[in-house]
């Protein structure tokens, strides 16, 4: 048991936060137009990719990087909200995806790209009609010819306008398959940007796909009893709880700074029980979701029996607990933190995303109970 | 960082497991119910091994790490020992033994801890007072130097294992002037002319624990009695508190796991409206509660263990924050496992009655729950 992290290891999340430091604040981002954002991500992704973060968790280290992954997600989640899960779901959900079950034709065309931050990935994975188990799935794909025939439809896609290629789940073959769709292809309408809560520099977007015509090269088709759509959750899970303690970390920091140098009855309120108290929960709660999610993480990676479960027990706590830091921020920095442009603000909206996203935090206590009962 | 464990750790967690199932657990409930001190189990947990885990074999330990003491307190709980026994083994053997052991010389630890390991011996710490709980500096027992003797009096409070032990780690002043630096700790066996225990408090939980005041009235002890130098009580006591918050919440964590076992056990067998109550999404949500507290605690005592193996003595942030948290968690956990159980879970029939009851210690012993607060803000 080891609970430091070493030399490397540290000078990358020194680099990483400073990349996400230099990264527009989120109110910035939310009134950038499409393309303007577009060229942001694409910056940070190159940026990422020059400092090695982005290949992290790929390739023979995947066992070894998984804890200092976490940590280094978190850090640039902590400070750059929306461009971090525009980064990461394009690259540690689908470029994952690629990683697991795409042939070495398929890697070399998208997952190098992806992987060196020269695109912009997305993954279609929740169905317009039923956005929490997806199962089974209602796009379907269907072989025509020497090519793929694709339809359905898919909310709540991040990056769907941003994104060079999407990756739509759906099934061919009576099996789950990933249709890698360029932007462009006929037959595929990426709506508008669903506003939102929070996320203020996300861009959410549902898909259409009416006929859309794919050469088979462009289907990954995963090995029977991949255990695709679990695989495709647990690591979007990953990358929520990773934003769950960027947010964290966001929230008790500003508190913590602001309780330290605003005056109040002739001394700074850190001094009064109420706030010092309050801001002792907070660091309690962040550092105790910090632990969990190494350890799940760790676990995930060592003993993925094991570890998809404790993923989702990591996921509910950080998350929850993800709102609650922001909530109590609120509290400790009043007026000044229910202005805009407030970290506590943005990431008590941008916390509920992060509950409802991936496993939400009731489908995850069902799971979580049933494994218990030996039900599943 | 990485959370992987020794495979002779796993295997020694499976033992201790086995051990307590086999050798603690059939006498808990009667123990509990007459609120006594389970002796057999004591001396058995020394025979085992468990009672002087970490301290070197020449001295009658094992010789084991922090990390892997606090795995044995884990299986404890897991087997479903009760608290009182796990908080008598912890003030016997981290807030005396270890006190002992640590600032001891060759001579004091060579007469005390193999009988403290072997169980042979029971020991006790005094450091709280009547007027003198969470806040030590202002505790009113004093040591005064006569001769070759140390004179104490005073009057300490809340003493685990008080009434029955062999042998008392106790705080005094040997400065009343100073706060802090005025503490000094003593060895003060049982017998000793001035010095005596009060009778057992009846507790709400953790009724096989014995605990009671301790009364010195100008109780004399050899000065080759005194632990370290003077005034530097305080410091030994900081470092046996974080005991307190280590090996002494690993029960807890244990004791989460098998609550969860037997709740879903319960769960699963108990039909209402046609099926087993575990298919109701409201008693899995309770499970899941359960399982994530557990699972979030883990880690929380597992990195002050290892802390203290990697010669940090004071840990006081990890410390704190691993207190507060499964201090103020644990109590829902235990609270939904008896509503889980209905009107059975409030009779003895079913231990998770106990089990509340002896957690409700967890946010007040060792240092509440404001107090962990007013240490992680002064550390903010």
């Amino acid at each position: 048991m080891n609970f430091d992290f070493n030399d490397d290891e540290n000078r990358l999340f020194e680099n990483v936060r400073a990349i996400a430091a230099a990264a527009p604040a989120e109110e910035a981002l939310a009134g950038q137009s499409v393309d303007a954002v577009s060229r942001t991500l694409r910056d940070i992704l190159k940026q990422l990719a020059e400092i090695g973060y982005l290949q992290l968790g790929f390739g023979n280290n995947a066992q070894a990087d998984a804890v200092p992954l976490m940590k280094a997600m978190e850090t640039l989640a902590g400070q750059a909200r929306s461009l971090f899960l525009a980064v990461e779901m394009s690259t540690r959900v689908l470029a994952r995806a690629m990683a697991h079950w795409a042939t070495e034709e398929q890697k070399e065309r998208w997952l190098q790209g992806l992987l060196a931050g020269e695109s912009i990935g997305a993954l279609a994975l929740s169905e317009n009609t039923m956005n929490v188990e997806n199962d089974p799935l209602q796009t379907l794909g269907v072989r025509k010819g020497g090519r793929v025939l694709v339809s359905g439809s898919k909310n709540y896609v991040v990056n769907g306008s941003l994104a060079d290629r999407i990756g739509v789940v759906g099934m061919l073959d009576g099996r789950p398959a990933l249709f890698m769709v360029d932007r462009r292809v006929s037959g595929l309408t990426v709506s508008d940007r669903i506003r939102t809560m929070g996320y203020d520099g996300l861009h959410l977007a549902a898909l259409d796909l009416h006929d859309c015509d794919l050469p088979e090269e462009n289907v990954i088709l995963p090995p029977e009893n991949a255990g695709v759509l679990d695989l495709l959750r647990m690591w979007e899970n990953e990358v929520l709880l990773a934003a769950a303690l960027g947010m964290m970390q966001a929230s008790l920091a500003e508190a913590r700074d602001f309780a330290k140098s605003h005056r109040s009855g002739g001394k700074p309120v850190i001094a009064y029980q109420e706030v010092g108290f309050k801001l002792s929960e907070m660091l309690t709660l962040h550092q105790t979701a910090q632990l969990f999610a190494y350890r799940a993480v760790w676990t995930m990676a060592t003993q993925p029996k094991e570890g998809a479960s404790l993923i989702w027990c990591a996921k509910v706590f950080g998350t929850e607990a993800a709102e609650r830091v922001a909530g109590e921020a609120l509290r400790i920095l009043a007026g000044q933190g229910y202005r805009s442009g407030s970290a506590a603000e943005s990431a008590y909206r941008a916390a509920k995303w992060t509950q409802i996203s991936g496993i939400s935090t009731e489908i995850a206590r069902v799971r979580i109970g049933d494994h218990a009962l030996g039900y599943r | 960082m990485d959370f992987a464990f020794s495979r002779e750790q796993v295997m020694f967690k499976k033992e201790v497991i086995r051990f307590a199932k086999k050798e603690i657990v059939p006498r808990v409930q009667e123990h509990d119910l007459k609120g006594e001190f389970d002796f057999t189990s004591f001396r058995k947990m020394g025979d085992f091994g468990i009672l002087g885990l970490h301290f070197p074999e020449e001295l009658g330990g094992g010789g084991a790490d922090v990390l892997t003491t606090v795995l044995a307190g884990e299986a404890l709980g897991e087997a479903g020992v009760d608290g009182g026994l796990t908080l008598a083994y912890g003030a016997h053997s981290f807030l005396c033994a270890d006190t002992i052991f640590r600032h001891g010389t060759d001579i004091q630890r060579k007469h005390y801890i193999p009988k403290l390991a072997s169980g042979q011996w029971i020991g006790c710490m005094g450091l709280s007072e009547p007027d003198a709980g969470s806040d030590v500096a202002s505790m009113s027992t004093t040591a005064t130097r006569q001769g070759d003797s140390y004179v104490l009096n005073g009057t300490k409070m809340w003493i685990t294992n008080g009434p029955i032990a062999d042998v008392a780690v106790v705080y005094a002043k040997t400065d009343p002037d100073q706060q802090h630096a005025g503490i000094s700790a003593f060895i003060v066996d049982k017998g000793t002319p001035g010095f005596s225990a009060g009778p057992p408090l009846i507790k709400m939980g953790v009724r096989t624990s014995k605990t009671s005041e301790l009364v010195l009235n100008n109780c004399a002890i050899p000065a080759d009695n005194l632990l370290g130098n003077e005034g530097e009580g305080f410091l030994m006591a900081m470092q046996t508190v974080e005991w307190d918050r280590s090996a002494l919440l690993a029960p807890f964590v244990g004791s989460t796991t098998y609550l969860v076992k037997k709740c879903a056990d319960y769960a699963k067998g108990r039909v209402q409206f046609g099926k087993p109550i575990g298919h109701f999404q409201a008693i899995k949500r309770k499970l899941a509660d359960m399982r994530i507290f557990g699972e979030a605690a883990r880690a929380l005592v597992y990195r002050i263990a290892w802390c203290k193996d990697q010669g940090r003595p004071l840990n006081h942030l990890e410390a704190a924050v691993a207190k507060l948290f499964i201090g103020d968690w644990s109590l829902p956990v235990t609270n939904d496992a008896v509503t889980l159980h209905g009107g059975y879970g409030y009779t003895h029939e079913f231990d998770v009655e106990r089990i509340f009851r002896d957690t409700r210690l967890a946010p007040i012993g060792g240092g509440t729950s404001e107090v962990q607060k007013m240490i992680i803000s002064r550390l903010m």
